[in-house]
Order: C-alpha cells, then sequence, then structure tokens
C-alpha cells in the first residue's frame, strides 16, 4: 500500500525519537511494541496526539485498542482508515 | 501476635489457606501455596547471605514473582526496595548504591539490562532470577527463584526483627537533587494498612485490582490490606482504558485504587459504555482528579463509594474524604484518617485558624523513619511536634508535608499549592534539579529551570526553560531525544523555550516564581 509507506516514515521517525527502548532495541515495522513494553500507556497518549496533529485525524476512545498500536505497521493502516473515514465524511 | 508484615500473610494463610490470594493473568495462587512459597524464598534468601536488615531491591513488573519477593523478604529479615520499572539503570543504580543494596531481584532480560550500571557497586552480593538464566554471565552469583521454591518449609520459623524495625524503602523525589529512599517501619507498614482498610472497610470478600506500582505507597498499601484481611489480589500490567475495564468486569473487581492519569484514561477510555455493579469501591490519590473526570465516574458508577484520598510516601497516607461529602465539598482532600492528627500550622509552628494558608503537618503513627542515610533532608521533613507540652520533650516527631493547605470550618482541608517547586506529573514526584542535571549532561546548555504546568491528564507536564551556551543555536528535538534516552517518560520535559537569560532572585538563584508568572501561573 504505498500511500501508507509515508505514514509509516513518520510514525517510526517519532517512535524512534520518543521512545528510547525503541532505538536501542531497533525495532522493526513488525515488532509488537505494546508486549515488548516500548510503548507505555503515557506512550499511546503521545502517540495519539501526534497522529491527531501530522495526519489530522480523529482519534474516538473506541479506538483505543491494541489492534491498532501493536505496531509501527498497525498504526500506519490505523491512521490511513481514519484519514478514509474523515474524508468520506467531507 | 502479628507485628511483622509476613505475620499479616501467616495469619491469612491459617484463616483462609484455600482462598485465593495473588491472581495475575492465568497465575492463581491461594494463601497456603503464597506463604509456602515466601517460607522457601526467605529460607533461600537467608541462605544465599542475606542477614537482618539487609537491603534487597525488588525490580520486577507486576507479576506474582513480585508479590512473593516482597514477602519473602520480610520473612527473612531484610529490607525490600520495590523499584519501578520504568526507571533507567542509571536510576536503578542510583538507588542500589544509595541503600547499599545486597540482592536484587529481577528477571534474567531485565538484569541484562541492568548490568553494565550495576557492575561497580560493591554491596551488590547476589542476584536473584526468577526464570532460568539466559547464559549471560554475570560477575555475581545468581540464584534461581525456582530453585529455592523446592527447598522444604522450615518447621519452627525464627523471626528476627520487631516491629520498630525497617521493613521497607520507597525510593520517591522531592524539589531537588536524586530520590531519596524514605524508611517504613514494620509499624508503620502495619499502621497504613490497618488504618485505611479500616475507613475503606476491607474484608476477606475483598478482590483488589492492582494498577499501581508497589513502589509507591498507596499501591504497596493496597497489597498489604489485601493480605492483612485475606482478600484478593489481582494484577495487571496496562496499556489501554479497555484493559482495566476488562479486567474489572472479568475477575468480578471490587475495590480498585488509581491516581488521576488512571481515572482520566478510564472516563475517556469507554467506562460510561459498562456497568460495574460488583465495583465497591474506588479511592484516588497521587494528586486532585479533575472535576470533569470525577463527574464522568459519579455518573458512570452510580453504586461505588468515590474516596478521594491524599498522602505522601513519607507519612505513608494523610487524609481521606468520605464519599457522602462528595456532593457539599467536591474540591477537598478531605480529613485526618483514623489515628492520625492533621495540623495546618503557620511559619512559627502556630496552629492556623480555619481559612488560613499553612503547612499541612501529618502527626500519627505511619510517620515515616525518615529518609535513608540523609540525617539533614530528615531533619528538614520531620521534626519535633511543636504543639506538645515541653514537658514531653522531643519525644515525637512529625512529618511536614511541604503541602499548603487551609482548612475550613468543619475540619475539612483543601490543598492550596506547594511551599517548593516539585513536580507531580501522572501520579510521580519529579525533582526539577533531577531534569535540569539532564538537561545540562547535553553539554549544549548554559541554564536551564523546569516548572510544572497544569494538565487535565496528568496533573502538571514540564516545560523546560533553557539558555544556550556561549548563544549558540539550540535544537529542542535534539535535547528532548536526549532527555528520552536518559529519563523515564514522565520526567521528559513536553516543551522546551529557549531564553537569552533566566530570572534571578537578588540573591541570584533561579527565580521560578517569575516563570511560573511567565506562563499566567
Amino acid at each position: 500500500m504505498p500511500e501508507n509507506t509515508d505514514a509509516i516514515v513518520r510514525i517510526r521517525q517519532f517512535i524512534l525519537q520518543r521512545f528510547p527502548l525503541a532505538k536501542r532495541r531497533k525495532v522493526t515495522d513488525q515488532d509488537n511494541l505494546l508486549e515488548s513494553g516500548v510503548v507505555d500507556s503515557l506512550g499511546v497518549l503521545e502517540l495519539v496526539t501526534f497522529m491527531q496533529q501530522e495526519f489530522s485525524v480523529t482519534v474516538n476512545d473506541e479506538d483505543l485498542t491494541p489492534e491498532n498500536f501493536q505496531t509501527i505497521e498497525c498504526m500506519a493502516q490505523f491512521v490511513a482508515r481514519l484519514a478514509l473515514q474523515s474524508g468520506a465524511r467531507e | 501476635m502479628d507485628f511483622l508484615i509476613h505475620h499479616m500473610l501467616r495469619n491469612s494463610a491459617a484463616t483462609y489457606p484455600e482462598k485465593e490470594a495473588v491472581v495475575h493473568g492465568s497465575r492463581r495462587l491461594k494463601y497456603r501455596e503464597v506463604a509456602d512459597r515466601c517460607a522457601s524464598i526467605a529460607s533461600g534468601l537467608r541462605s544465599a547471605s542475606m542477614q537482618r536488615g539487609d537491603r534487597v531491591g525488588i525490580y520486577l513488573d507486576p507479576s506474582v514473582e513480585q508479590v512473593l519477593s516482597i514477602f519473602s523478604v520480610s520473612q527473612g529479615g531484610g529490607v525490600y526496595v520495590p523499584i519501578n520499572t520504568v526507571l533507567v539503570p542509571e536510576q536503578v543504580a542510583h538507588i542500589a548504591r544509595d541503600c547499599g543494596m545486597k540482592a536484587l531481584i529481577t528477571t534474567p532480560d531485565k538484569l541484562a539490562t541492568l548490568a553494565p550500571a550495576l557492575h561497580d557497586i560493591s554491596s551488590l552480593q547476589f542476584f536473584v532470577l526468577t526464570d532460568p538464566p539466559d547464559g549471560n554471565v554475570q560477575s555475581k552469583p545468581c540464584h534461581a527463584l525456582d530453585d529455592w521454591l523446592r527447598l522444604p518449609v522450615a518447621e519452627q520459623w525464627s523471626d528476627w526483627g520487631i516491629s520498630k524495625d525497617l521493613a521497607a524503602i520507597l525510593y520517591t523525589s522531592g524539589s531537588t537533587g536524586k530520590p531519596k529512599g524514605v524508611m517504613l517501619s514494620h509499624a508503620n507498614v502495619m499502621a497504613g494498612s490497618t488504618i485505611v482498610s479500616t475507613y475503606l472497610g476491607i474484608s476477606d470478600r475483598e478482590r483488589i485490582l492492582a494498577v499501581l506500582p508497589f513502589s509507591f505507597d498507596a499501591g504497596m498499601n493496597q497489597l498489604m490490606t489485601a493480605f492483612e484481611h485475606g482478600a484478593t489480589i489481582v494484577l495487571i500490567k496496562f496499556v489501554f482504558a479497555k484493559e482495566i475495564i476488562n479486567a474489572l468486569l472479568g475477575e468480578h473487581i471490587t475495590a480498585l485504587a488509581g491516581v488521576p492519569t488512571v481515572w482520566s484514561l478510564l472516563a475517556n477510555g469507554g467506562i460510561v459504555k459498562h456497568k460495574f455493579p460488583e465495583l465497591r469501591y474506588i479511592t484516588n490519590t497521587g494528586g486532585a482528579m479533575p472535576q470533569a473526570v470525577l463527574n464522568v465516574l459519579r455518573e458512570s458508577l452510580p453504586t461505588t463509594k468515590i474516596f478521594l484520598m491524599y498522602g505522601l510516601t513519607e507519612a505513608f497516607r494523610s487524609t481521606y474524604l468520605p464519599p457522602e461529602e462528595l456532593d457539599r465539598r467536591p474540591t477537598s482532600m478531605g480529613k485526618a484518617i483514623p489515628d492520625t492528627e492533621i495540623l495546618v500550622l503557620n511559619e512559627h509552628g502556630g496552629r492556623c485558624e480555619p481559612g488560613e494558608v499553612g503547612e499541612l503537618v501529618h502527626r500519627g503513627p505511619t510517620v515515616s523513619m525518615g529518609y535513608w542515610g540523609n540525617r539533614e533532608a530528615t531533619d528538614r521533613v520531620l521534626k519535633p511536634n511543636p504543639l506538645l507540652p515541653p514537658e514531653l520533650g522531643d519525644c515525637e516527631k512529625v512529618c511536614y508535608s511541604g503541602d499548603l493547605v487551609r482548612m475550613d470550618d468543619d475540619g475539612f482541608l483543601y490543598y492550596v499549592g506547594r511551599r517548593d517547586t516539585m513536580i507531580k506529573s501522572s501520579g510521580y514526584r519529579i525533582s526539577p534539579t533531577e531534569v535540569e542535571e539532564v538537561l545540562f549532561q547535553t553539554g549544549k546548555i548554559r541554564q536551564a529551570a523546569v516548572i510544572g504546568i497544569p494538565d487535565e491528564v496528568l496533573g502538571q507536564t514540564i516545560k523546560a526553560f533553557i539558555v544556550a551556551k556561549d548563544g549558540a543555536p539550540l535544537d529542542c528535538d535534539a535535547i528532548q531525544e536526549f532527555c528520552v534516552e536518559k529519563m523515564p517518560r514522565y520526567m521528559v520535559p513536553k516543551n522546551f523555550e529557549i531564553l537569552q537569560e533566566l530570572p534571578k532572585t537578588s540573591s541570584g538563584k533561579v527565580d521560578y516564581p517569575a516563570l511560573r508568572r511567565r506562563e499566567g501561573l
């Protein structure tokens, strides 16, 4: 999915910058960041703020699930889905 | 007679041997099993040369082993030092060095991360690992918890300590310097447990969900109240509010303690969509609960009692607001817990009039033994009770909280602010100087000062004011990235502002009030 590549890059960059364990463990786009403790509850809040600002999407409370946040790839797909939804609404 | 922490376990194991004591995921241990395992591990610790009063660090995520470790160290006659696993290796090393730690209980994975930071700590003589070692050779002996579990349980157990002895050291931050170790005696911890369970009405029927770390006094107290009464404690590590909600429902939880951040997550994370008829009470501590969050909780939990509490590690637990007062005084921090007196004192050590702002001073059986190895800091916080008649001498120490409060005509207290510059974020106490020291470590900054900015979810977030060395341009993103490497997330400044010069007081110190005024605070 080419439209996801850009999101993956931006999310990966943010995670490497803000989550020290991610850098130390050299995480890949498919690594589970929740189980490994790289992203904790406060980390999710930071990611939500980042996604909303960076991709102009709205994250609702029902979106806060492991499925949407466990890997960088999942996050990129999640953001793409949100963008599609808000595009459909406009 | 029960006078040591593990006596509470012994007592509950005798009364409720087949009752569920600890639950973590699919693991469920009964009181009999917990007591037997703790006795075995205590023997193991003694055989590995743990002496009376030796400090044993526990660096574990929420787990059955974490609970076993706490009670085993107590039973073996040692002092347990629970360490939050969000801390970075350098901070763990500070704690180990500061308390002269003799042993550390952790996992092989965690030890691999910590080992480089711990290698030069001479007091540290052995490690205890919860899983078989992963082949990494350590410079010190490693014992396996599993091996000790096979040790026979001694028929006659002899305790070494009395209730006055040190039981635990909880590391916490003040307004300056590195974290200090608050010393709690067995009597302190047990008094805290009995007092809190009295006003919360805790019985053996309770199923308590522990989401707060045991390195935090209120978190540890949940464990103690459970074991004192033969209740069940359920441990989880959560990332999403949904995980807490699922545990509340799936484990039939009756009691939950949280800090404001936990309640904000729950209020924004779908708590309104469920019903929790089994949840008997919730308690908030570690900062004021935002009124909007409180309103959501009151609406979503109509049958649950909500207790707003206040405490500081140095005096364990101090005040609570009875649920029936919530309507009348939703912004109050309540009044003294049982067997405790809360004084509001002015600068001369006299009592404040109702409405007058003074320092909250705590008097009672949970006043801690002070800071480990730091008499100077202890003397600033624990002082002779100024209201006692002189004939009694200095027989009693009271705890000066550093929190400014006022009391209303009915004796209810209201939080006003801090005497010092300490910051509180998501329940954690943060010393500005500790953050500033890390900023200086970048080598790019000449002056730095951090302050707390009010935040709906976190209580406060950190803003850093920095002045560049030689006027060189500063890259705030790079500085933040540096901070993220050196500190846990809750300590990292969220915002940066570059100044030409920091405002100073007439004595040349950083003028923190001026920085706060800049932010309209």
